[in-house]
């Protein structure tokens, strides 16, 4: 087989974090092959896949295409080279027609003049024909299903003739049939000769389409490997690493009498659509336990801790901080107006204020404390912050700006900001996204130091390690519902492989009542 | 990994952050110099005039120096607004409306002598406030644009005053388009006789230290800089919306009303049609220059006054007009939000 | 003429430089970037024109160097806004300053005056169709009659819709306004889109204010009045669509001509006529907000 793309040793990190997203990676696609670029969230894939298209600079490193050294530094030129990628997000227009979208920047004109609707909407026709799409050429893309549009953009690829189609997980959205479609087309496109590379982290989906499968975590490129000689519990362990030994749990049963945080049956419904957003969910926290939520991205757990967060107004339920009612139907939850410590999972642009220094952010939700009716206790706020540094171990002064920190040190200042003001109850998501792994285990210590203590804990995480090693009873969602409860006792038991079926939705196993 | 922090001080930073402000400064300058020589036959005398005409005598300094003390008032304001994040551009109308205010409670109130020009003082910090707190209304209710809405209720107000000055209000005694004056016990005493100089000026300092304390040290200019820098992380940390999106209008139109009115009782005497023509701009150019810093507002508006009574001397001693001085002045507001050039003395972050 | 034809016919003529600022105001306001500059581009192009036009006695060439030194300022707003990253606000305000600053200090200059510049000798603009504006009721103010400013702005209004609705180059152009994303993916920049319709923003207002001036025979300081603005809220009121951008500064011409004719009679103060372009604008951006909150709500 022959290479078509070779990436050579690239370096690429982000100046503002200073986050490594790529650390020397090499990556090769052969012709006509199905490759799967696998990795966690913040693995650096996405990253990796927009060096290649053009669209970030590479501080490191070396690509060839057909063995020829090549500079790409914009979309154009990857498309000269018959490279097209379809993002995450999508690049259309909502108010063109798919036609109009397909054929931008490349239409073609009556007498170089005008645009030539006709042929236009016909040599489009063509193209959805020859690849068995089902979108319409002159329906308006704003009218068009996710899957429909997601077709527009793999056509607007096709129609530039392109010899490397990359795709960036195009099934986060999808429903299953919509993926079994999108399945049978990227099939025939290897047949006519196109290369694919599938950014993905779903594992089925990487054993039932690709060749081969490329492995990265933390921005390193862990290996390449045939698909038929991999199974998913080695290509989860590869994504994943070994996660650092965690403190053994304690606790074996709960006090119920100790409620402190209920969510009581809350939905959000969405205008004009059946399926909705939260379904019906149900659930308590006790002190002196974790409790986990997980689920796969796009699933709930965001819509979740946007409702925590106050930004969702819910449709049905209530929720309860003891006997205080949080939210009930269409409000938002008084969550921050209370001040319950919670770590957000966005830590760069809601965890954080970038340009204020690490005091100003380590007070921002404690000011009653620095703040006397007036003026303000400079040396007391310095004190403070300094004790803090050195207890969470982060790595910065005072009057640094936090945007200059790294991740792992941005997430412990919101961590010791919020931990510095539990009482008996703290919220956190995706606690150790995209983290190092001294950093994540510093942060699981931390956490289960909380839980040890006798405060309840909210662990929302996408990360099944993360979630299996820490949680002492777990929620699963799918489709904004919760499918599975495990209680004290069984978490332990299971393994991310028997989770797998209640993830993807296809088992479920819900008690009765309240748990 | 082993990374060292970063040396960070903040005198060299600040320092490096001044590149690109002095640069906006010399273009601006340059493009002056290169007019002067366009337009004037005797270029030598414009450009001296220009640059020396402020310090010639005594009166011209007082004069330079009491024109700036409304664009530092209203460049306080405008910094307050601007740092939580609301773009108020109505300066015109909130000042000339307040100064209007100002004048007719204060002839009102004659009977109660100096108390009558202190309560006419806060009547109309109270009016504009309003006027420029209607924008953070509508931006919190639905959303609208402050920018937009505060141009446009500026302009309109800035056409009714004038129909009120020279309609209903007009003092028939004098031929300029303009109210009856003040009365005398209202009238500010002078400080540099026999310029303008005012003892407003005080209260353009005592200002500067007000609004700097209100906006570093204390716990509202605390909650008013996370707003203007993250509203997200301002709305997880549980900080008011409302209040943040109105109450810097509010004290931005105060302000502009505070220029406007010492403008008046110290130096016009009473509301002269467009009198304010300009002023403001200019104190939210002054506030742009100074990025939002108290202290750093009294140099960026002693900058303005000096091209303008620069360009008042140059007009008197030599053939040029006195709107040369708005070309330099655009020139500055041209440069004075580019980011590129904000960055140009920091270097970029790489490793 | 009876009232009701005399309406017609100095809306048409009120509304005209309007339309044109509208027109190329439709440009930048396609590529998502609010030119708030209209203004001055308009009072550069109106001083310009005329003081060529009164130096070369040359009509296309008056025209070709007011547009150029309009363009001249849009290519320097559009630069410091694009490429030094600058608020293209406060850059449009800036536009503004200058051009007033300018056109005073050249006046100055060029004529030792800095008020009121009359232009005895200059012709008066040529009137098309005279005739007919009599002898058809209603359609006749409407269409004939009229100087060449006015049928040239319906050209040109015609030209923008095949260009910007029928053309590679009008796709594009809309493209950056309604999603930069679209471009950028396909390798194209948006910036560039957004340069052009800076250019051609220049040229139209400058058209525009040539009109004003030219048919006056005279430069006035502030010539312009707040016309740039209303521009804007024409394109606003006409959805930015071509059709409604000519329905839309109808309706400002009309209104005009009417409280023009209003003050006569029942002695309107002037200032209050001035500013109900802004009130005017003012309500309908506050109900635009208004519709879009509850449309953002639903969703």
């Amino acid at each position: 087989m022959f290479p078509i793309v070779q990436m050579h040793s690239i370096v690429k990190v982000y100046p503002y974090t200073l986050l490594k997203a790529n650390d020397h990676v090499d990556l090769t696609l052969n012709e006509r092959e199905i490759l799967s670029l696998a990795g966690e969230n913040g693995a650096g894939k996405t990253t990796l896949m927009k060096i290649l298209y053009g669209m970030e600079e590479f501080d490191e490193g070396m690509i060839e295409v057909d063995g020829k050294k090549v500079n790409i530094s914009s979309p154009l030129d990857a498309a000269r080279l018959g490279i097209g990628m379809v993002q995450q997000h999508v690049t259309l227009v909502d108010e063109f027609t798919v036609a109009q979208n397909v054929v931008l920047g490349k239409e073609n004109t009556v007498h170089h003049l005008l645009y030539d609707e006709r042929k236009n909407s016909s040599k489009v026709a063509t193209l959805i024909e020859e690849n068995h799409f089902s979108v319409e050429p002159d329906a308006l893309v704003g009218s068009l299903s996710v899957g429909e549009k997601q077709q527009v953009e793999i056509l607007k690829m096709l129609y530039r003739d392109v010899r490397v189609l990359i795709l960036d997980e195009p099934t986060a959205v999808l429903t299953s049939q919509e993926i079994d479609a999108l399945f049978s087309t990227l099939r025939s496109l290897q047949s006519k000769g196109v290369s694919i590379i599938l950014i993905t982290h779903k594992l089925h989906e990487i054993l039932e389409i690709s060749d081969r499968v490329a492995i990265m975590r933390q921005g390193a490129m862990i290996g390449t490997y045939e698909t038929s000689l991999v199974d998913e519990q080695s290509i989860g362990r590869m994504m994943m690493g070994e996660t650092a030994a965690v403190p053994a749990k304690i606790l074996t049963s709960i006090d119920s009498d100790r409620i402190v945080l209920s969510v009581d049956h809350v939905s959000i419904e969405r205008h004009n659509q059946k399926q909705p957003l939260l379904d019906d969910i149900h659930f308590d926290l006790f002190r002196g336990e974790i409790l986990g939520c997980t689920g796969i991205s796009g699933n709930g757990l965001g819509q979740l801790e946007s409702v925590l967060l106050g930004e969702l107004p819910i449709s049905k339920g209530k929720i309860f901080y003891h006997d205080t009612i949080l939210s009930s139907e269409h409000k938002r939850a008084r969550t921050r107006e209370i001040g319950l410590p919670f770590v957000p999972s966005d830590r760069l642009y809601t965890g954080s204020s970038l340009t204020a220094p690490v005091s100003e952010n380590m007070i921002a939700t404690s000011r009653e404390k620095f703040f006397p009716p007036f003026g303000i206790r400079k040396r007391k706020i310095q004190a403070y912050t300094r004790q803090l540094i050195s207890r969470y171990k982060i790595k910065s002064e005072p009057y640094q700006a936090i945007g200059t920190l790294s991740g792992g040190n941005i997430q412990k200042v919101i961590l010791a900001r919020e931990i510095e003001k539990v009482k008996d109850v703290i919220i956190c998501c995706e606690p150790t996204w995209g983290l190092d792994a001294s950093s994540a285990s510093f942060i699981h210590e931390q956490i289960i130091k909380l839980r040890n203590s006798g405060i309840g804990v909210l662990l929302l995480s996408s990360n099944l390690d993360e979630i299996i090693s820490l949680s002492d009873r777990l929620l699963i969602f799918s489709r904004g519902a919760v499918v599975a409860r495990f209680g004290v006792g069984e978490v332990s038991t299971m393994t991310k492989e028997s989770l797998g079926p209640f993830l993807l939705g296809k088992a479920v196993r819900v008690k009765r009542g309240k748990m | 990994m082993n990374k060292k922090i970063e040396c960070y001080n903040p005198v060299i930073y600040m320092l490096r952050s001044m590149v690109g402000l002095i640069f906006i400064v010399f273009v601006s300058l340059v493009a002056l110099v290169g007019f002067s020589y366009y337009l004037s036959e005797t270029p030598d005398k414009t450009i001296y005039y220009f640059f020396n005409g402020p310090f010639l005598s005594l009166y011209d300094f007082g004069n330079m120096i009491n024109m700036a003390v409304p664009l530092i008032i209203g460049g306080l304001g405008i910094s307050l607004a601007f740092r939580s994040g609301s773009m108020n551009i109505g300066g015109e109308g909130q000042l000339y409306f307040g100064a209007l205010i100002a004048t007719l409670t204060v002839i009102a109130l004659e009977p109660l002598g100096r108390a009558g020009a202190v309560i006419a003082i806060f009547v109309a910090m109270m009016s504009s406030g309003i006027l420029a707190g209607i924008s953070g209304v509508l931006r919190y209710r639905w959303n609208t644009n402050v920018l937009i809405t505060s141009f446009l209720i500026s302009n309109a107000v800035v056409l009714i005053v004038n129909y009120l000055i020279t309609g209903p209000f007009d003092d028939p005694l004098t031929n300029l388009f303009s109210t009856q004056p003040i009365p005398e016990t209202a009238e500010l005493s002078y400080i540099l006789p026999p310029s303008n100089l005012n003892t407003s000026l005080i209260v353009a300092v005592a200002a500067v230290f007000i609004i700097h304390a209100l906006m570093y040290r204390s716990r509202t200019g605390f909650e008013l800089r996370m707003y203007g820098d993250n509203p997200r992380f301002a709305k997880y940390a549980g900080v008011n919306v409302m209040y943040y999106q109105i109450m810097p209008m509010f004290v931005s139109g105060a302000m502009y009303a505070l220029a406007g009115s010492l403008s008046i009782f110290g130096t016009y005497h009473a509301t002269i049609k467009d009198f304010s023509s300009g002023m403001g701009w200019n104190a939210l150019a002054v506030a742009l220059i100074a990025r939002y810093r108290p202290f750093a507002v009294i140099p960026a508006a002693l900058f303005f006054a000096y091209i303008e009574s620069g360009a008042r001397s140059a007009m008197l001693y030599s053939d040029v007009t006195f709107e040369l001085s708005s070309i330099v002045q655009a020139t500055v507001f041209f440069l004075v939000s580019s980011v590129t050039l904000q960055r140009l003395g920091l270097k970029k972050r790489r490793i | 003429m009876d009232t009701v034809s005399s309406l017609i016919f100095s809306a048409v003529t009120i509304m005209t430089p309007l339309l044109l600022a509208a027109t190329g105001g439709l440009y930048t306001e396609l590529t998502g970037m609010l030119n708030i500059g209209i203004e001055g581009l308009m009072l550069l192009g109106a001083f310009s024109s005329v003081v060529s036009l009164h130096f070369t006695h040359n009509i296309v060439l008056a025209i070709l160097i007011g547009t150029g030194s309009s363009m001249l300022l849009a290519a320097v707003i559009a630069s410091i806004t694009l490429y030094l990253k600058a608020n293209v606000f406060i850059t449009g305000l800036a536009a503004n300053l200058f051009a007033s600053g300018i056109t005073t200090v050249l006046s100055f200059h060029i004529f030792a005056n800095k008020g009121v510049v009359t232009f005895p000798e200059l012709p008066q603009m040529p009137v098309l169709f005279e005739r007919g504006t009599e002898a058809v009721p209603v359609l006749g103010p409407l269409l004939f009659g009229h100087t060449f400013f006015t049928y040239l702005s319906f050209i040109l209004l015609f030209l923008s819709y095949v260009v910007l609705y029928r053309t590679p180059f009008g796709f594009r152009l809309r493209a950056t306004g309604l999603y930069p994303k679209s471009l950028i993916s396909v390798g194209l920049s948006p910036k560039r889109y957004q340069f052009i319709a800076f250019l051609i923003s220049g040229f139209f207002s400058a058209v525009a204010g040539a009109m004003l001036s030219v048919n006056l025979g005279a430069f006035v300081p502030n010539i312009t009045a707040g016309k740039g603005w209303v521009a804007l809220v024409v394109i606003f009121l006409g959805q930015k669509r071509p059709v409604g951008l000519l329905i839309a500064s109808f309706i400002f011409g009309i209104s005009e001509a009417f409280s023009n004719y209003a003050q006569g009679i029942w002695h309107i103060p002037s200032d209050f006529i001035l500013a109900i372009p802004y009130i005017f604008t003012l309500v309908a951006i506050v109900f635009y907000s208004i519709y879009d909150y509850n449309r953002q709500k639903v969703e």
